[in-house]
This record gives structure tokens, C-alpha cells and sequence, in this order.
């Protein structure tokens, strides 16, 4: 059978097509309409509450811990994340050779699942591990982890920064690959020593990988699930308490479909605000600063 | 000290420094295989255990203590099957639209392609809920397809294929045309195999991304016969407390076969990456 035209076209777009009606336009409708009410997932019964969801989320003390956190992370997964990534970065860029082994291992962390990576770390860090003998043979003592709110943050934060360093490293890398020698042969004719030139010409090229790196880095904060789920349920005091895992407790815990589907609604405004709002201050500190 | 010796002493400095910070981001890695192997007196107590032994794996692969008996291997076949649907699913379906978007013309096409831009950026959060609720509707609650057939298509695969595939010369197509060839094996035996870089890219992400899920899997299937591997290591957490061996045997079989599969494609993924920084 040969098909003609038009048809041809829509035949193979349909699988598309039907997807997405099915598992993006119709769950999308549903949505709006769940946040209208309270419902228990079960009960034929659903009571209107029109904006009374929207109400509750904005004075809940759950939703505005996961809202300040994300910020928490944020403030030091980011910075993290970039210096890492971009030392590596830099250090394939100048290895001479077996630079791809060395690029592949640095990548390896990205292929971890949370959940395994989650069970190390509670492992490492239990009360009687090597770990915490060694740190107290030295110190006398040792922090209590996953059961103090600064210490989980810092560990939650450090296992996202190993899981993404390797991957964000290649987009600094590919970064790294398209400046042009001769930039560099130029500048250490005019006496820069390699100081100078990494900060007048290799940090300025590297922008757009910057900003490429930043957006994504800023994305992943929003959407943290895995690691404080099994590790520690968002708290002590809801020190790690993220969106999605308020999500997830009031939908599928408490089984509060509309009020978690409310809070899913936020979460997606606050991301979308927050990423346009520092592309924003990023890009007009770029353009002042003659970046691209 | 002469510039050439100056020179290797640098060199051999970064990768001293290169290979000390290879070694910290695999040790977690490195752990949990050591781990795993050491005598259960040992687990977590000792950095490296005093000889290894395959107790924790016959201990998991035995279906765990009778006490708590879990489908161990069960898990890590329903962890492949699902894995493998749905990332085969997605990289042909991909091509599928891709190429009827970039190569084909037909009326509505500009809606589409603008429509699956909107679905991309589209918050996935929001779905969450109702997906649930449509899939509990379908009678689906507690199956394979529950995990599977909400993520048959993917639009990133789908916009991988199309930026490749308008880059292929109008008269490739054109001239397999004449030669009377139809679309499929058009995409089959012509953009498929120069799609290669594209289609080795998308599978290893999807792959990846498709083997770590873990919200959706613990939300739609609670019947441990029918969990993936990484959802029922969540649950056992507790429950194996006890344990820490074979639940490092879990995470050993969870990680390294993924591991092993990037390996294997490394090449192409080194070669390939730049097409999805580029995006």
C-alpha cells in the first residue's frame, strides 16, 4: 500500500499525536480541574473548594520549607557544581593524551542511580562505620549526619554535585575545545602570563557553556526527589524537605489528589519564575560585561 | 631545571591530579562492589575487607531471608524489560516523527512541530497527579504498563531526530524515491544508519534516564512482583537494615550493568555528546 501526501505525514506523526493527547493534553485538562477540589483519591465524593487549595499551600509552613530549600540547594549545589565541573573540564582539556578515559570516568557518577548512590552514603556515614571511627580516632568525635539538618543538607547537596560535575564537565569541555589557539599564542606574544589568559580569555569564551551549565544546574534544584526520599524523608525538621517530596506525601501518602496537584502547580510556577528571573540578571550581566 | 623538564613535571602533576580526582568520583562505586564482596561482620566496618566472598549475592539472589523474602532477580528482569520497551519504543517512534517533521510536508506539520516545543517545556510536575489518576482509570494500576505506556514517545527524542534529520540532503530522499522506495524503508534502511551518532546518543540518555526512574515506578506499582529493581531497593531500605550486604549486592546489580552498557558505547557517546550540548 502506498500512501499519498497529506496522509503519509499524519500516519507517522501519529504515534506522537496520540500520545500526547492521551498522556499530555487530557492529564493537562484534569489537572486544572483537580486544583478546583478536595478529594481523597477514593471517595466518589469531591468537594468544590475553588481556590481554597491555593489558600491552604500558601500558608503551609511543608510548602514554604520546600520552597526555601530549593534555594538552600541551590545557593550551594550551583557554585559547587560549576567550579567542579569546570576543573575538570579544564584538566581533560590539558591532558595530552587518554583524554576521552579520563572524560568517560569523570562522566561515570552521571549513571548512578540516586537510590544506590543513597544506600553508600547511609552506609558510610552510620554511627559505627570505618568512616566515623577514623573521624573520631582524629577528632574525638563525629557529626551526626543525616540526623542534623546542617550536616544532611551538605550531604544531599554533595551527592547531586558528584552525580552532575562529570556530565556538566563536557559541555565546559566541548566549550573549551572551540576557543581558538591562536587567541592564546597572541596573548603570550604581548607577555600574558597563563593566569591572565585563562581570566581574560578562556573565562569570557566559556560564557555561553556557563550559561548552559547555570540553566540546568537551576532546573535540577527544583526537581530533587530521589536522594532525600530514601535517605532522609526531608528532614531532621524538614531541613531537606523538597517539592516534590511534598508532592508526593500529600498525592500519594495522604492521598490529597487535588491539594497535591495545587502544590505541583507551584512548584512549577516558582521554577519557572526563578529560572526566568536569573537568566534575566545573567544575561544583562553578561551583555554589561560584553559576554555573548 | 631545563623548559622540556619543567614541562613533564607539570604533565606528570596533572595526572597525578587527574587520576586522584577519577578515583574519588568512582569510590562510591568502588564501595559498594567491595561491599558487597566483604564478609558480613565487615560490611561498612572496614574500608577494605580482609578476603571477599559471594554470600551477599547468594543470599539476594536466594530471594533474601525467609523471613523477608523479596523477588530480587524478578525485580532486575522487570527493570530490563521496562527499561528496554520503553527506550526501544522511544528511539523508534523518535525517528518515526522526526522524520515525518523534517522530511515530509503535510498540512497541520508547523502545528505539530510548535505543539511538541510547548510539550517539552512544559512543567512534567503538574501531570504527575492526573497521569496517575487516568492510569488508575485505565485499570492499569500495579502493571508493566502502568510504567511503560506513558513513556513510549519522548519529545526530546523526537527533536534530536528532527534537527539530524533536516540536515540530510533533500536529494538522498528524493533519490531513494525514484528508486521507489517507501517511507519505511526510507527510515529504515537510509536515515536510520546515517543517524547513527543521534540514535546512539538518545538511546544511552534515554536508556539511562529510563533505569534510574524512580517517582513514577513507586507511585503506579506497590505488588513487588512487578516493581523495578531500583523501586524495590527504595522499599528495602528498612526492612533490610540488618543487611547492608546483599543490599549493596542490590545496588552492585542496579549500578554496574549500566555501567557496563556506557562502556561499551563510550566511544560513540564522546562523539555524540556535543549534539546534545549543542540543543
Amino acid at each position: 500500500m502506498r500512501l499519498q501526501g497529506e496522509a503519509r505525514g499524519w500516519l507517522l506523526a501519529s504515534p506522537y499525536i496520540v500520545s500526547a493527547i492521551l498522556f499530555f493534553l487530557f492529564p493537562l485538562g484534569w489537572s486544572l480541574s483537580l486544583i478546583l477540589f478536595d478529594w481523597n483519591l477514593i471517595s466518589p465524593v469531591r468537594t468544590y473548594v475553588g481556590l481554597g487549595n491555593f489558600r491552604e499551600a500558601f500558608t503551609s509552613a511543608r510548602v514554604f520549607q520546600a520552597f526555601f530549600n530549593t534555594y538552600k540547594f541551590m545557593a550551594i549545589i550551583v557554585p559547587a557544581v560549576l567550579v567542579l565541573s569546570l576543573v575538570l573540564a579544564l584538566i581533560v582539556h590539558h591532558l595530552p593524551r587518554l583524554k576521552q578515559f579520563y572524560a568517560v570516568g569523570f562522566f561515570l557518577p552521571y549513571l548512578a542511580s540516586g537510590v544506590a548512590v543513597s544506600l553508600v552514603v547511609r552506609g558510610i556515614l552510620s554511627y559505627d562505620s570505618a568512616f566515623n571511627e577514623l573521624l573520631r580516632s582524629l577528632f574525638g568525635t563525629s557529626p551526626r549526619w543525616l540526623r542534623d539538618p546542617f550536616w544532611a543538607t551538605l550531604v544531599i547537596s554533595a551527592m547531586i554535585v558528584w552525580k552532575l560535575s562529570g556530565y556538566y564537565a563536557l559541555i565546559f569541555l566541548a566549550g573549551l575545545q572551540g576557543i581558538p589557539r591562536e587567541l592564546y599564542e597572541a596573548a603570550a606574544l604581548d607577555g600574558a602570563g597563563s593566569f591572565t589568559q585563562f581570566r581574560k580569555i578562556t573565562l569570557p569564551l566559556l560564557y555561553p557553556a556557563f550559561y548552559t551549565v547555570l540553566v540546568l544546574a537551576i532546573g535540577l534544584c527544583f526537581g530533587i526527589f530521589t536522594e532525600p526520599y530514601v535517605l532522609t524523608g526531608g528532614g531532621p525538621r524538614f531541613a531537606t524537605h523538597t517539592w516534590q517530596l511534598e508532592i508526593y506525601y500529600q498525592a500519594f501518602e495522604r492521598f490529597r489528589a487535588g491539594y497535591g496537584a495545587t502544590v505541583a502547580v507551584l512548584n512549577a510556577l516558582a521554577t519557572f519564575v526563578s529560572i526566568l528571573i536569573i537568566r534575566r540578571v545573567v544575561e544583562a550581566w553578561g551583555a554589561r560585561r560584553g559576554f555573548r | 631545571m631545563s623548559m622540556a623538564r619543567k614541562k613533564t613535571v607539570k604533565m606528570a602533576a596533572l595526572y597525578a591530579v587527574a587520576t586522584c580526582l577519577l578515583l574519588i568520583m568512582i569510590t562510591p562505586y568502588l564501595y559498594m562492589l567491595l561491599q558487597s564482596l566483604a564478609p558480613w561482620h565487615e560490611v561498612d566496618r572496614v574500608f577494605l575487607p580482609s578476603s571477599l566472598n559471594t554470600r551477599s549475592y547468594r543470599w539476594l539472589l536466594a530471594g533474601g531471608a525467609e523471613a523477608l523474602p523479596r523477588p530480587w532477580l524478578k525485580s532486575l528482569g522487570n527493570s530490563a524489560l521496562v527499561t528496554t520497551v520503553v527506550t526501544i519504543s522511544r528511539v523508534i517512534l523518535g525517528a518515526f516523527v522526526g522524520y515525518a517533521l523534517a522530511v515530509l510536508s503535510f498540512r497541520g506539520r508547523r502545528v505539530v512541530q510548535n505543539f511538541i516545543l510547548f510539550h517539552m517545556f512544559y512543567p512534567g510536575i503538574i501531570l504527575l497527579v492526573p497521569t496517575f489518576l487516568l492510569i488508575r482509570a485505565m485499570g492499569l494500576y500495579n502493571t508493566y504498563l502502568a510504567m511503560i505506556l506513558p513513556g513510549l514517545v519522548s519529545t526530546w527524542a523526537i527533536f534530536m531526530y528532527v534537527n539530524f534529520f533536516r540536515s540530510v540532503p533533500k536529494e538522498v530522499v528524493e533519490a531513494a524515491r525514484m528508486d521507489g522506495a517507501g517511507e519505511l524503508r526510507i527510515i529504515f534502511q537510509i536515515m536510520i544508519p546515517i543517524a547513527r551518532p543521534v540514535t546512539a546518543i538518545v538511546f544511552l540518555f534515554l536508556f539511562m534516564e529510563r533505569w534510574v526512574e524512580l517517582l513514577w515506578d513507586l507511585i503506579v506499582v506497590r505488588d513487588p512482583t512487578k516493581q523495578t529493581l531500583n523501586v524495590l531497593l527504595t522499599t528495602m531500605f528498612g526492612p533490610y537494615g540488618g543487611y547492608p550486604g546483599p543490599l549493596y549486592a542490590a545496588g552492585v546489580l542496579l549500578t554496574f550493568p549500566i555501567i557496563f552498557l556506557f562502556l561499551l558505547f563510550s566511544r560513540r557517546f564522546v562523539q555524540g555528546v556535543s549534539l546534545v550540548i549543542s540543543t
